[in-house]
């Protein structure tokens, strides 16, 4: 059904393509298709109509830059106008701080608290986190055992009702400790009593930033709920949870345009690595139907920095068995491959629900065949000659026609890489993409 | 609740109101100057009106309106802006784009080409109209306690839905309500997957007095609800709920997972939760769990968060299955039974 919607809107916006004047009635199609991607993608009502009225304009009325087509025009205006919307990404600092999480209930505030302690961790800081939901049963049973999986203290104490007790205590207790996180029951604004109470810990514990967790699902009930948690605690920040699932997370531009603060996280999976930091460009992907390449490349970072491996000399063309043993090895840290394609802007492409259960089996089989070969051969694999191969498939427990595919995989990523650097450093994924399934 | 969706729909019903009226008083002005020439005209005799929306619209784009038999005919150009002030309505009330295409369709099929007696007053056609709609697509509420009355025992009951959308706390609530009508329940903590998920519903069970049947951490969720219902049968109990980890219809593993639970337990009912604030994605997943595991029921939750229910459209419009009851608070008593007739009177009645 959507992905229907984005299809319309890449239709539309193909019609653009070559010409050279302005056509109001595709550009008025390309406006309609706009509304309704960004309406099913819970933008507030309010939000699209102002926002396809400046684009309609000002497709209309500016005059493209020289040597820029219609189509190019019309799309950076789109552009700047959603970039507008979503103000800008909010700075994470790595240094000492206190952070107060709020949000409806079931946002997934619990579950983000330990990712952000987990992320906090890996850069480095010592963290700490307080329970102070006293109201949902289990709530503390369920922060101390994904605490106790990263080793960051957790503070709480199921039996006390009293939540700013536990939060005056557990600032006491961890006073030596960089980051504090303070994970708070989930409420809503019309529940009085509970926004007195954040108000009251807001106060209390003197949060360096006070972040919103809002469910990427969250419809227009966004905009009035931001606001009010807004007017309460002043909301600095906005975490948009549970974008794993189908939910484009539009409800979230509301509260930014609420709170005038901006994305700081995205959470997209149940395991405590899954937080990416939020990055407008592949958001206005997602939220029109294209990939997200951004935040892949933050991942493939963080995942390769370990690793060393050499870019630079990988862009000479210089890329040999060793280079591509990495970076299967750090392919496989990132996760799993379709959440990685997932990220990437393939655009139309269809691919078969196949192609990454095998191409990450084989991936496996590829380091094992690798790992039979000696270091000379890796460094440089014309080496290679049947009777090595032999050997290495025996070493391996591999078959001929194996140890030939590697290397023919081999072959291929080298020809990418060289064509990356080639074509002005646009990764042609389509041809790669086209490679892999060919290879199954 | 839905307060808000209400107001607006009141608003949107007078301004509906409004364009036909005024288009019955410029069309009686015309009827009086061009009355002999609409009458002899044979085109315009009744049965020939056209009554598909896509011949109306040709026809409407000649012809404003007419006086024949002291009847009005009212077209799409008038009421135009009105419908989409209608449209805004429903989406800002979150009801799903593609429902609101469908549910303007109807209205608008309903509305362009019927003939109104002049004595009839505009609102009570437009409020008719927009009463069919919603009832059509709300269709019929789900009685629980008739439902348990009526089929043999124990009444398995399976709850599914997405991450975070109040399964656990609505099984207790329900726990508590078939408790107080004097049904013994035995609740299944299927959830075995998510930290604090079991201390959760012990504690709920605990507080409710229900029988709970689990397992450790991790365990398969369908042996917990098989040893459930064993309990149930050899115990006389009347009603098994059973909890689910909650999960995203993309996780081909988890859909896996409760596809086997249902096989494994074959429950009664399988009941699907949502929240009344999620916005367009209701309908996906609720497509996508409808699909894969089925559902007969469904709950929306989180409906006193002042959200103006048009998430209770979407699902019902897009599965097609009745509502059966409404979270409205982190009480054990805070649930009601949805009733359609009730919800949709009480958005388009008077005062």
């Amino acid at each position: 059904m959507l992905d229907s919607l984005s299809n319309s809107l890449k239709d539309a916006l193909k019609k653009l393509a070559g010409k050279t004047v302005i056509d109001r009635v595709a550009v008025d199609e390309l406006v309609k298709d706009l509304q309704r991607a960004l309406l099913s993608a819970d933008v507030n009502v309010k939000l699209v109509m102002e926002l396809s009225k400046a684009i309609r304009t000002r497709s209309l009325e500016e005059q493209p830059p020289k040597g820029m087509g219609i189509r190019e025009h019309v799309l950076r205006i789109v552009y700047q106008e959603l970039v507008r919307l979503i103000w800008a990404s909010t700075d994470v600092k790595l240094e000492p701080q206190t952070i107060l999480m709020a949000g409806l209930q079931g946002s997934g505030k619990t579950t983000t608290t330990a990712k952000l302690a987990r992320y906090f961790q890996k850069k480095g800081l010592k963290v700490g986190v307080i329970c102070a939901d006293t109201f949902r049963p289990g709530a503390y049973d369920q922060l101390s055992t994904l605490c106790e999986k990263i080793n960051v203290p957790c503070f709480g104490n199921p039996g006390e009702k009293d939540a700013l007790k536990i939060t005056r205590e557990g600032l006491g207790v961890y006073t030596d400790l960089e980051v504090l996180i303070v994970d708070t029951q989930g409420r809503h604004a019309l529940e009085t009593n509970l926004i007195q109470e954040i108000i009251q810990l807001n106060k209390l514990t003197k949060a360096t930033h006070r972040w919103l967790v809002v469910d990427a699902a969250l419809g227009q009930q966004a905009s009035e709920q931001a606001r009010r948690f807004h007017e309460a605690i002043g909301i600095d920040g906005v975490i948009i949870t549970k974008m794993d699932g189908t939910a484009k997370g539009g409800g979230s531009l509301s509260a930014v345009a609420e709170t005038k603060s901006g994305i700081v996280f995205i959470g997209s999976g149940e395991t405590i690595e899954d937080l990416e930091r939020f990055d407008p460009d592949g958001f206005i992907s997602r939220l029109l139907g294209m990939g997200d390449l951004r935040a892949l490349v933050e991942r493939a970072e963080e995942a390769i920095r370990a690793d060393d491996v050499d870019v630079n000399a990988m862009m000479k063309g210089k890329f040999t068995l060793r280079d591509m043993y990495k970076q299967l090895e750090a392919l496989n840290k990132m996760g799993p491959l379709k959440q990685i394609m997932s990220m990437l802007p393939l655009g139309n492409m269809e691919l078969p629900e196949g192609v990454y259960d095998v191409t990450s089996t084989k991936m496996v089989r590829y380091r094992i065949i690798m790992d039979s070969m000696t270091s000379p051969e890796l460094d440089d694999p014309s080496l290679i000659n049947s009777s090595r191969m032999q050997r290495i498939a025996h070493g391996a427990g591999a078959t001929l026609d194996e140890v030939r595919e590697l290397l023919k995989y081999y072959k291929m990523m080298q020809r990418t890489l060289k064509g990356l650097r080639g074509s002005g450093g646009k990764f042609n994924m389509q041809r790669l993409m086209k490679r892999f399934s060919g290879m199954q | 609740m839905f307060g808000g969706l209400r107001e607006r729909l009141q608003a949107a019903r007078a301004r509906i109101g409004n364009s036909i009226q005024t288009a019955v008083v410029t069309s009686q002005e015309q009827g009086r100057t061009s009355a002999s020439s609409v009458s002899q005209n044979p085109v315009l005799t009744e049965d020939q009106v056209p009554s598909p929306p896509v011949s109306s619209t040709t026809f409407a784009g000649k012809v404003k309106s007419f006086v024949i038999d002291r009847e009005l005919i009212i077209n799409e150009k008038e009421i135009t802006d009105a419908l989409f002030e209608l449209e805004i309505t429903l989406l800002e009330s979150d009801v799903a784009l593609p429902v609101t295409d469908a549910i303007i369709d109807n209205v608008k099929r309903h509305l362009i080409g019927k003939h109104r007696k002049i004595g009839q007053s505009v609102d009570a056609l437009v409020v008719g109209t927009l009463k069919e709609a919603l009832l059509d697509v709300l269709g019929n509420g789900f009685n629980l306690t008739d439902y348990i009355k009526t089929h043999e025992h124990p009444v398995k009951i399976l709850f599914t839905g997405v991450n975070g959308t109040g399964k656990t706390t609505t099984i207790a609530k329900i726990g508590f309500l078939l408790k107080n009508q004097g049904f013994s329940v035995v609740i299944g903590a299927g959830d075995t997957y998510r930290a604090g998920a079991m201390e959760q519903i012990d504690i709920h069970a605990e507080r409710i007095g229900i029988k709970i049947i689990q397992h450790q951490q991790g365990a398969d969720p369908s042996a917990v609800l098989f040893d459930a219902i064993q309990y149930a049968s050899s115990h006389k109990i009347d009603v098994v709920l059973a909890d689910t980890a909650g999960r995203f219809h993309t996780k081909a593993n988890l859909m896996n997972q409760l596809e086997k639970i249902r096989r494994v337990m074959k429950p009664d009912l399988i009941v699907y939760v949502d929240e009344a604030v999620a916005g367009n994605d209701a309908i996906v997943r609720a497509f996508e769990f409808e699909k894969t595991v089925g559902a007969d029921a469904v709950i929306l939750t989180k409906a006193d968060m002042d959200s103006r229910g048009g998430t209770a459209i979407s699902i019902a419009h897009t599965i097609g299955k009745p509502l059966m009851f409404l979270g409205t608070g982190q009480e054990y008593d805070d649930i009601i039974p949805f009733s359609p007739t009730q919800i949709v009177e009480e958005l388009l009645g008077d005062s």
